[in-house]
């Protein structure tokens, strides 16, 4: 433990301020790695991503806004795990980070798969499960991101608290969504799906004993 | 990397040809792991050399042959096809080989051949995807084809692509190739063919028979359950050009092989 509180005031060492600098330029990284493929890929370089440059595309933004979505989740079990008050201070711009990577996620969707062909979207979405889903966990992380500002937590109350859990079902919604695009290698959705299922066992209050218990001896 | 002697025939010569590296390096053989890029990657090493083919079941004449007994009194020639993935992806491939009725003739298949039965080479310390215990698929990999689809003269046997022997990641050193069906059934790497009564279990099929049947045969009408079959992106497309075609039944080849459905429902028999 007392490493971990060590690490701890090393980073409460650091101004805010600071901190959101760093977390905002190292959640930057993956948009802009992936902004420079798309530079490449048009200025020549067709071969970077093999083929079907289009669906790498969509599949790298779909893994980031995941792994975002659960770096979002960790924040509070970090914090009531290893008793790392700190990182709260960052959960409303890290969520945010997911709801930016999970947008981007759509747009390469649209953009490269469907090129906007708005009938094929409304068609596919109603035909494809996995589509619909995907559809339903990005809404649920847009009104939350619409409603993470100081004056929609004050002027929704109790309410806010209440819309906010709305976040575990969109993890839940998320791998679902990737659990069905699977034809025979499962090891990566399922891994994702596990990670989802651990975040929320640890986040809900009514497994707290488990650990609180051992973290004693 | 060996040019082969093989004649040219007019089988898809009005094709735009996909480029070498997609041809190459965009695979699906899940025995060398899930990933398009995975048989490329890991497929370097893969030793073909002193290859054996057994034939068995319903035929005359049986055992193992060497690859140099089955390709010595055949002549090769370079067909031009597009493949049609069942993922509803596309290419055309300028393959090298024989049509694969003039191998099974020399067995002489008895009247009680009614399928054929193809099985891939199962060696898991060559493929790594064989040894990963994260493989939903039975290994080896069988698909099958029903007598008179292996006889008809559009299949073909290949051996070689882009005038070189079979590049390992595309199932060196001898795979089949049905253009009119999803790629799936275009086995790769076999080293055993019999001739059987009853229709043969296919790995896909096996695996879920819901999305996979037998046949297989390229339907714009019959969707995949979670997809559309009804166009395809031929490869390569660029990101703001999907190259999103109308798929063709049978994959255009319908006024060859639809008389062997004829009065099928191929709803049902998809």
């Amino acid at each position: 433990m007392s490493i971990l509180s060590a690490i701890s005031n090393k980073i409460t060492s650091v101004p805010v301020l600071w901190r959101r600098f760093i977390i905002t330029g190292l959640s930057a990284l993956p948009a802009l790695y992936i902004l420079q493929l798309v530079i490449r890929i048009q200025t020549g370089e067709w071969d970077l991503l093999g083929p079907e440059p289009g669906k790498a595309l969509v599949w790298l933004t779909g893994t980031w806004a995941f792994n975002f979505l659960l770096i979002a989740l960790m924040v509070t079990p970090l914090y009531r795990l290893l008793n790392q008050r700190w990182v709260l201070v960052h959960r409303r711009m890290l969520g945010l980070w997911a709801f930016l990577y999970t947008s981007l996620h759509a747009l390469a969707y649209a953009t490269f798969l469907l090129q906007w062909q708005w009938a094929d979207i409304t068609s596919e979405i109603v035909k494809r499960p996995y589509l619909l889903l995907g559809t339903g966990a990005w809404t649920i992380l847009l009104a939350l991101a619409l409603t993470s500002t100081r004056w929609a937590q004050k002027s929704l109350g109790k309410r806010w608290k209440a819309l906010h859990k709305l976040v575990y079902f969109a993890a839940l919604l998320a791998s679902v969504h990737y659990l069905l695009q699977i034809r025979a290698g499962w090891f990566e959705p399922v891994l994702y799906t596990v990670l989802t299922i651990l975040v929320l066992l640890v986040r809900n209050r009514r497994f707290e004993g488990f650990w609180k218990k051992s973290d004693k001896i | 990397k060996q040019i082969l002697a093989a004649s040219e025939t007019a089988w898809g010569k009005d094709e735009t040809l996909s480029p070498y590296s997609a041809v190459t390096q965009y695979n699906n053989f899940y025995e060398f792991g899930t990933g398009k890029t995975d048989p490329s990657r890991y497929a370097g090493d893969f030793k073909t050399d002193g290859w054996k083919v057994e034939i068995g079941g319903e035929c005359e004449v049986k055992g193992q042959f060497t690859l140099e007994d089955i390709l010595k009194p055949l002549d090769l020639e370079e067909r031009i096809y597009r493949l049609r993935c069942v993922e509803a992806w596309s290419m055309v491939i300028p393959w090298i080989g024989f049509p694969l009725a003039e191998l099974l003739k020399r067995f002489k298949p008895l009247s009680s051949a009614k399928y054929v039965e193809f099985t891939t080479i199962e060696d898991p310390e060559q493929m790594p995807g064989q040894r990963s215990v994260f493989s939903t698929i039975d290994w080896p990999y069988k698909e099958g084809l029903r007598m008179d689809e292996a006889m008809h003269p559009l299949t073909l046997m290949a051996v070689g692509l882009y005038g070189e022997i079979l590049p390992n990641q595309n199932g060196a050193p001898l795979r089949l190739v049905v253009p009119w069906k999803y790629g799936f059934k275009s086995i790769k790497s076999i080293v055993a063919i019999r001739f059987v009564e009853e229709m043969p279990s296919t790995t896909w099929n096996d695996l879920a028979p819901q999305e996979y049947g037998f046949y297989a045969n390229v339907n714009p009408k019959v969707d995949h359950p979670r997809w559309s079959q009804a166009s395809e992106r031929r490869l390569p497309n660029g990101l703001f050009s999907a190259n999103r075609i109308p798929t063709q039944m049978f994959n255009g080849y319908a006024s060859e092989v639809e008389g062997l459905y004829s009065g099928m429902d191929l709803r049902r028999f998809y």
